[in-house]
């Protein structure tokens, strides 16, 4: 029974923390219908800023990630004016943002490779501070809860730009129909380059949690991120951020649940996960009625 | 419809010759025969995503079946080569049977959708549970049967009668009704096309080619892990190549591999340390500048793309 | 329409041959840059064809195992070569070296063009058993020698293929038998097992299960979980809920770190914990775990963590340590070595093999097996090429007096 309530917990406090790496995902998805499968490789760069402002400077993970919210906003703008606009006159942007995104990450991974190198590096658990923790009289990681407590607060951030702020309501409208939008007198490209923006931001934010979340960090893990990510946001629902929420809950649980009974399965279940879903609700959990062609 | 055939005709003989010619001018066997492994899987991929429009993210699930289902085939029953190649392209097909339901999903849902697919064939073929089926992680080696000059010849085989296959369905009634499902898939319903059964079909076909050309590709190397047969980047490239040239042609994905896995040859062997660096920035550039294809370029002067 | 069907069909014509040009030119006018093996003329150099993988999943362990044959070459370059008994006189090395990524696929045609068209004297695989995998029937097929530094796949070695020889540790299904003895010879009831999913780490379940069984021992926790785990926090849990005696996870660097991670994050202790790599990167993981950190744990020491005795053959560990931080800028870890290590095989192959056929090569090898020690154990192989000299012993890292030392258990 300890086994099980301390997966179930911990499932959830993980689960919210992957939410918060695949939403940026999704924003950008709701927002500009292109597929970036890039972002795992912001949030490594995300996580090796963490980690070389700790170990050189000895800054703490916090103050680096407010750096990296205004350093990921300037380069998500300029990436947006740089390549977006182009990207979305083609014929199924949607498609080819797929090849674009695989050659920044390319790129991305090589750029980080020449300047990180190949070994994976970590940060002491306890860098985040300690927050003790505990439930059902059993003691969880404190780096977990911090990382989950981060989560729902820049979770929450975003709901209120989306649903209380002037530009989010702009974004929400483009978000339903860009055409319309931009008809209604909405500067649909300054929203979008904003949103993405976000969505980078979002990614380094996870990042800066990742080397507690999930041990050694290097180059080439931006891939596997991207496509738990991409996994999380299908579950929940494409192009619904909010819904992303529900899609981190099910992977973590699901995952941490299999780790404890049936442990060389875990990480199929994610996919066995998506496939169902999407079979029985193709728009996933929270989606409003399916996309049939 | 007679140049078509004639022009068809031709792309064939060309293909024939080059892949037959390469290996006499160029020692290493390895790039003709991974650039017409390549080539076969963008015409797989052009099947389904250049008439129907999905774009199967999970396209290495078929060719990793394929894969398997030669070493299943040969070690566990024994049979001979020819077959055993044969049967592991069907392997893929009852594969993509089973997934077929996917086809219910459009858009970037497939696309992810597919690519969960082939995450959870990997992830049973690797399990050590199936050890006694698929050897589970421990990999396999058909030393038996390996024999790269016959496995050559199969794969140039497979990639003439996939590129017919293109080329049939591009002049047919059938890819005209496909086609005409891409555009508007509820007037193609009214007009009485079967649009469920014409998915599946083009579905299962492209299911076949990657098959196929996994179980050659299985035979020809003859020691492979599960990770390297559902390796990620043997979707990425099949799709890549194909969007790179051009859809819906029998010439794009043809010249789109030509370019960009040549492309991708000269600057391993040239430059290998900067080689993802060039390679990734090449894309980058290509679809900013080219985002229709290839192809397109001839298109946009009013030429007939076969 | 006719001008413009004729157009389209020869521009199709044009580009097939034109890429197929622009393919194969881009190789062969690029092979000179990276040097064509010119092995016939009498000025000759010695050519060594190897792959790396700057990036991907392999690349932790590649690279630094490609740095230390690197150190070799530069090493015999700078003293005007390494005697070559075919030639009768000393000659240089030159290193012709390909980036598969990690990529099996990009490895095939790699290790293909380093067999025909670049013709290299020598052929040395990657790093680990996937990137070895596919050298293996290549070489085989075109009768080239395949040096093969760590890739400990059993299906590697088959009587009837004598085109490959493995240069250090052997396979890993070896690997456990001094770690089972250790836990035998504790006495110890509770034993708790957590493996990755691929050859290597199953291959050494699966030796130290039986062994144990042998003894009576069950493992109270024995479970498989996808090498691409990068979360131990729960699994730990489990294992610590079946109050185990010792804790031991089978992994690659990447496993072992993470897992290493969620120990310190849970602040639980056994009276032994076991990974893999702590004792092959010791640098690695002090530098992300501290010497703290690898207090009390035990692992498999390698080379520089001991000293071998009796070597006969290159530099020992003290020399080589000192020389590979004066070029590099770094201290060697195990990795290294078995790079250097390759480097010395390949030496004394060429120092005896009397011609320069890969027939008369595997000869060499086979000659004076068991007859040489170097930093890295005793080199001897069975006749199906596979490495059966060298051992891996237990040990226990302790900090003393501010320094980290291995205590030995076997």
């Amino acid at each position: 029974m300890s086994t099980f309530l301390f997966a179930v917990v911990s499932g959830i406090l993980f689960g919210v923390f992957f939410s918060l790496m695949a939403i940026g995902l999704n924003f950008a998805f709701g927002v500009m219908k292109i597929v970036n499968l890039a972002h795992g490789d912001f949030v490594m760069l995300g996580a090796f800023g963490a980690y070389y402002a700790l170990s050189t400077f000895g800054i703490n993970p916090f103050a680096t990630m407010i750096m990296e919210i205004v350093v990921f906003l300037v380069v998500g703008v300029g990436l947006y004016y740089g390549i977006i606009p182009r990207l979305l006159r083609s014929d199924d942007p949607e498609m080819l943002s797929l090849i674009l995104f695989f050659g920044i990450s390319q790129v991305i991974e090589a750029l980080a490779t020449l300047a990180f190198g190949t070994n994976p590096v970590t940060l002491p658990t306890n860098a985040l501070g300690q927050l003790s923790f505990q439930l059902f009289g059993q003691a969880f990681e404190s780096s977990w809860v911090i990382s989950f407590l981060v989560s729902v607060v820049a979770i929450g951030l975003l709901y209120v730009y989306l649903y209380k702020t002037k530009m989010g309501i702009a974004t929400r409208a483009i978000m339903a129909n860009r055409d319309e939008a931009a008809a209604s007198g909405i500067d649909v490209n300054r929203i979008s380059a904003i949103a993405f923006g976000i969505a980078l931001v979002l990614a380094a934010i996870a990042g800066t949690l990742t080397p507690f979340m999930l041990g050694g960090i290097y180059p080439s893990v931006g891939v596997n991120l991207t496509i738990t990510s991409f996994s999380i946001i299908v579950i929940g629902s494409l192009g619904n951020p909010i819904g992303t929420v529900v899609g981190g809950l099910v992977y973590g649980l699901s995952l941490l649940l299999m780790q404890t009974y049936l442990s060389s399965w875990a990480n199929m279940v994610p996919y066995v996960l998506l496939i169902l879903i999407l079979l029985i609700k193709p728009s996933g959990l929270l989606g409003k009625g399916a996309r049939n062609a | 419809m007679r140049r078509n055939k004639l022009s068809n005709a031709i792309i064939l003989v060309v293909l024939a010759v080059l892949f037959i010619l390469a290996p006499l001018l160029y020692p290493n066997q390895s790039v003709p025969f991974q650039m017409m492994a390549f080539m076969t899987l963008a015409q797989g991929v052009n099947l389904l995503y250049g008439f129907t429009g999905y774009l199967p993210f999970g396209y290495v699930g078929f060719f990793g079946s394929g894969a398997y289902g030669v070493s299943i085939l040969v070690l566990l029953l024994h049979w001979s080569v020819i077959p055993a190649v044969i049967g592991g392209g069907l392997f893929a097909v009852v594969v993509a049977l089973l997934l077929s339901p996917l086809l219910r999903l459009s858009g970037a849902y497939f696309s992810i959708g597919s690519l969960a697919a082939s995450e959870i064939v990997y992830y049973v073929v690797s399990n050590p549970n199936m050890q006694n089926i698929t050897q589970g992680p421990y990999g396999v080696n058909l030393a038996g049967i390996y024999d790269p000059n016959t496995s050559y010849y199969a794969m140039l085989v497979i990639l003439l009668i996939f590129t017919a296959v293109v080329m049939y369905v591009k002049n047919s009634t059938f890819g005209m009704s496909l086609l005409a499902i891409k555009e508007d898939p509820v007037s193609a319903a009214m007009a009485g096309i079967n649009v469920v059964r014409r998915r599946v079909a083009i579905w299962l076909a492209s299911a076949f080619a990657a098959g196929l050309v996994g179980a050659v590709y299985g035979w020809y190397v003859s020691v492979f892990y599960p990770s390297s047969v559902f390796d990620l980047t043997i979707s990425i490239f099949a799709i890549v190549f194909t969007l790179f040239g051009g859809g819906g042609t029998v010439l794009g994905p043809i010249v789109g591999t030509i370019v960009l896995y040549g492309l991708y040859n000269t600057i391993g062997v040239s430059s290998p340390q900067y080689f993802q660096l060039i390679y990734g920035l090449l894309i980058v550039v290509l679809v900013m500048f080219l985002p229709q294809g290839l192809t397109s370029l001839l298109k946009r002067r009013g030429i007939n793309v076969p | 329409m006719q001008s413009r069907f004729r157009k389209g069909t020869l521009w199709a014509a044009a580009a097939l041959s034109g890429g197929m040009l622009l393919a194969g030119c881009g190789t062969t006018t690029s092979a000179p840059a990276s040097g064509p093996a010119k092995t016939k003329s009498p000025t000759a150099e010695i050519s060594i064809g190897t792959l790396y993988a700057s990036t991907g999943s392999f690349a932790t362990s590649s690279m630094p195992e490609y740095q230390g044959l690197q150190f070799w070459i530069n090493q015999v370059n700078a003293s005007g070569g390494t005697y070559v008994k075919a030639a009768g006189k000393k000659e240089k090395i030159r290193l012709v070296s390909y980036n598969d990524q990690s990529s099996a696929q990009t490895a095939t045609s790699l290790y293909n063009q380093l067999i025909t068209v670049n013709h290299v004297n020598m052929l040395v695989a990657d790093f680990g058993s996937v990137l070895t995998s596919v050298a293996v029937p290549i070489a085989q097929e075109h009768k080239q020698l395949l040096f093969d530094q760590s890739g400990t796949g059993t299906t590697f070695f088959t009587p009837n293929n004598p085109y490959i020889v493995l240069t250090s540790l052997p396979t890993s299904a070896l690997w456990p038998t001094s770690l089972a003895n250790y836990l035998i010879s504790q006495h110890y009831k509770n034993v708790a097992i957590v493996y990755c999913e691929n050859d290597f780490d199953q291959s050494q379940d699966q030796t130290l299960t039986r062994l144990l069984a042998k003894a009576g021992i069950t493992p109270t926790y024995n479970n498989a979980v996808p090498t691409s785990t990068s979360s131990y926090t729960v699994i730990l849990h489990n294992m610590a809920a079946t109050h185990p005696q010792a804790v031991i996870e089978l992994g690659y660097p990447n496993n072992d770190i993470s897992f290493m991670q969620a120990l310190q994050a849970s602040g639980s202790t056994f009276p032994t914990t076991f990974t893999i790599f702590p004792g092959q990167l010791p640098s690695l993981f002090e530098k992300n775990f501290g010497m703290k950190g690898l207090n009390n744990m035990f692992t498999y020491p390698a080379p520089p963590l001991f000293t071998v005795q009796g070597v006969n053959y290159g530099m020992p560990i003290a020399q080589f340590a000192q020389a590979f931080k004066k070029q590099t800028g770094s201290s060697p870890n195990f990795l290294n070595v078995a790079g250097y290590n390759t480097g010395l095989i390949l030496q004394k192959t060429l120092a005896t093999a009397t011609s320069l056929s890969q027939k008369s090569l595997r000869q060499a090898v086979t000659g004076f097996s068991g007859s040489i020690t170097t930093l890295d154990g005793k080199f001897q192989i069975n006749n199906q090429g596979a490495q059966i000299g060298e051992t891996l012993p237990v040990g226990q890292f302790t900090v003393s007096n501010g320094k980290l030392k291995v205590n030995f258990m076997s």
